[in-house]
């Protein structure tokens, strides 16, 4: 049987995981693939030769003209660092083996151009194909992508997408080409068969607020250009072809959503930068995190207090390395400016780790408790100063903190301040105006948790970076998908911690700001407002979200949740009180999906097995 | 002909980017360049984005960076200085 759509047929449903929030109903349009799959033989004439190779050579061209507009977009919308992937496009299209091998298939066979560019880009993947490494292998979708362009440029379609107003782009890969070719202000949503929360789509799709539900394996094989298609990123789920019930389903959630947005879109217009009220009349400040420019739309858009932090590792890995002190400051001078009143939290280049290390750095046998962030800071002077001397200089222009990564003892924070006098004293001398600034601690070791109320006599606020806290907390890596089960939020050590790192700012009377994913997840945001809480950073995208848990909430019942969860014996029983507890209090905000999903199987360590007899 | 050997050190290896910046940086020397894997696999026309990506070269891959002709000098220092750095990544 099952649900059946307007013509008779039977609507089909994928679930994948929703990387940007949002739904949408519309139509399907196809990117990419269609093209590279049928491929026709042609035999030319002698004659004919010549002319197809000058064919070719007007598709390279156009091509080009192509990769290069996309390279500029891409470079303003999202910065070098994502555009970098189109000046290899650029070096793969004017490659000489490429265009000698095309032009030589096409003279010694008499080959159409496109049976050309196929067979040469097959042989190419081919050889990509035995590569052993996972992720130079996988550069070969970069080849694909260059190979479509020059067919669908031999195709004499321009591509210039005449997008109708309700389309919902469906790709079995979006290319980081298509998605830069595309209009997206009339783009509903995005729906890929490949792809995962740090994929190109994935990024643009949260940095301009469209849906986008990704890993749905077959969708694209399955989906026709103008088919109905409705989109849920909150559920993950796409249902082709959906019947009349389960389209006005998610247009009621899109509309739900919307409203939620545009309520806050209201309160912005109130008060540009209204905190939550929780109807206990509790009140909680919303910041925004920022890391890719494309994100600072959302700042004011979603009515965030200013930005809670800025992961300046971005212009790092942007540059190719330390940008020089005058383009941090403009880049700092801006962040002031969208920040607005607020102002910017600027924290300084957390780099090593899972993230970049420095040039030379030989590969450190544990880098999580390597020479990163803090410790990398101090270790490199120079870096330091000028990105300090930076953040002074913008800060005569706006308003601006520093915020210190991994701080695990109070020395670190006394060598930063000094360098900040420092180079004030040096900015003073050279006749250049600095800015006030406050400094603050990320507090994400278990040691900073444990000494917190004495760093809170040597900062001026503190930030709670959440990610990192659990990771160091529970000794567990959060990219090892082994120990995933191992990774718990709600953890009592957890929530000990930040209960302990938010009483310890309360006593000294400084601010403390809870940024890290578990902020922008509605019912961890309820537990953080029982644990104390109240001035959250999340991606500017959730605040809507977030506020709508909030002000659906009393304090006091958050409170007295979290109590209990801190008295918990384990992370497990911690879950099931905020699932019991939220369903109890809140049911109607927090359906069950909302809510951290009871751990499976491995969580009981059905490994283990059962008592070997020692007798057999 | 001059020629060097050179350890691959930033983690994601030889990939599209360090190798874009590697075919810009030789393409602005006239002599030809060529990297080979110092364990007698594959070999690459440096100017060439697809040859010098199907080196495969992944962190710790030692290549042999060799150039003929014109600048031949410069363009061996200019490219095992690149990859020593680490393509100004990690």
């Amino acid at each position: 049987m099952g649900r059946r759509d307007r013509n008779g047929r039977r609507e089909r449903v994928w679930r994948g995981v929703g990387v940007s929030d949002g739904a949408a109903v519309g139509r399907v349009l196809r990117v990419h693939g269609g093209a590279a799959g049928n491929v026709y033989r042609a035999t030319l004439e002698e004659a004919e030769v010549r002319r197809e190779i000058r064919r070719f050579h007007a598709a390279v061209r156009l091509s080009r003209r192509q990769l290069l507009a996309i390279k500029r977009r891409a470079e303003q919308l999202l910065g070098a660092e994502h555009a970098y992937i189109f000046d290899a496009h650029l070096l793969m299209l004017e490659d000489r083996k490429l265009i000698d091998d095309v032009e030589g298939h096409i003279r010694d066979e008499r080959a159409n151009a496109e049976w050309a560019v196929k067979v040469v880009t097959d042989k190419l993947l081919a050889v990509y194909a035995e590569i052993k490494d996972d992720y130079l292998r996988e550069r070969s979708s970069d080849i694909e992508d260059v190979m479509r362009r020059l067919l669908v440029a031999l195709a004499g379609d321009e591509r210039a997408q005449r997008l109708t107003d309700d389309a919902i782009l469906v790709a079995d890969e979006l290319l980081p080409s298509a998605v830069a070719d595309l209009d997206f202000s009339r783009v509903r949503a995005v729906a890929s068969d490949a792809g995962g929360w740090t994929s190109h789509a994935a990024i643009i799709a949260r940095g301009l607020g469209i849906p986008a539900v990704v890993g749905l394996r077959d969708l694209f094989r399955h989906a026709r250009t103008g088919d109905e298609i409705a989109v849920d990123a909150v559920t993950g789920e796409v249902t082709l072809r959906p019947s009349a019930e389960t389209a006005a389903r998610v247009r009621e959630t899109a509309g739900r959503l919307r409203s939620t947005s545009s309520a806050a879109d209201a309160a912005t217009a109130r008060d540009a930068r209204a905190p939550a009220r929780t109807t206990d009349g509790v009140e909680i400040v919303l910041r925004a995190n920022v890391e890719l420019p494309a994100e600072y739309e959302g700042v004011s858009r979603f009515g965030a207090r200013g930005i809670g932090l800025f992961r300046s590792e971005f212009l790092y890995a942007q540059h190719g390395g330390a940008p020089g002190e005058d383009e941090q400051v403009a880049a700092y001078a801006e962040l002031a400016r969208v920040a607005g009143a607020d102002g910017a939290r600027v924290r300084l280049f957390d780099l090593g780790g899972d993230k970049l290390a420095p040039a030379a750095q030989e590969a450190e046998r544990n880098p999580a408790l390597g020479l990163r962030a803090i410790r990398l800071c101090l270790a490199r002077g120079d870096m330091l100063r000028t990105q300090v001397r930076a953040v002074l200089r913008a800060a005569a222009r706006g308003k601006l903190d520093l915020v210190l990564p991994m701080i695990s003892d109070v020395s670190e924070v006394r060598a930063v301040r000094r360098v900040v006098e420092e180079e004030r004293a040096n900015l003073r001398r050279e006749g250049t105006e600095a800015g006030d600034v406050g400094v603050g601690a990320m507090i994400e070791v278990p040691s900073a948790v444990l000494v917190a109320d004495r760093l809170a006599r040597e900062v001026d606020f503190f930030s709670l970076g959440t990610n990192d806290l659990v990771q160091y907390t529970l000794a567990v890596d959060r990219s090892n998908g082994e120990v995933a089960d191992w990774f718990r939020t709600l953890h009592p050590a957890v929530l000990a911690s930040i209960s302990r790192t938010v009483a310890a700012a309360a006593d000294a009377n400084i601010p403390v700001v809870v940024c890290g994913e578990m902020a922008g997840t509605p019912a961890y945001a309820v537990v953080l407002l029982g644990l104390g809480a109240r001035d959250l950073s999340m991606t500017a995208t959730a605040i809507p979200r977030v506020r709508r848990a909030l002000e659906g909430v009393d304090a006091a019942g958050a409170t007295e949740i979290a109590r209990e969860c801190l008295q918990a014996s384990g992370a497990g029983e911690a879950e099931e009180i905020v699932r019991a507890r939220f369903a109890e209090r809140w049911g109607a905000l927090f359906p069950p999906k909302s809510l951290p999903a009871p751990k499976g199987e491995g969580y009981n360590f059905p490994e283990i097995g059962h008592t070997v007899s020692t007798s057999s | 002909m001059i020629e060097r050997r050179v350890h691959v050190v930033n983690r994601l290896g030889l990939h599209a980017r360090a190798a874009a910046k590697l075919v810009r940086a030789a393409g602005a020397f006239p002599c030809a360049i060529r990297l080979e894997r110092a364990d007698g696999g594959a070999s690459a026309d440096a100017k060439s984005i697809l040859s010098v990506l199907m080196l495969a070269a992944a962190r710790g891959t030692e290549l042999k960076v060799t150039a003929d002709g014109k600048d031949e000098g410069r363009a061996v220092e200019a490219v095992c200085e690149l990859i020593q750095s680490g393509f100004g990544e990690d």
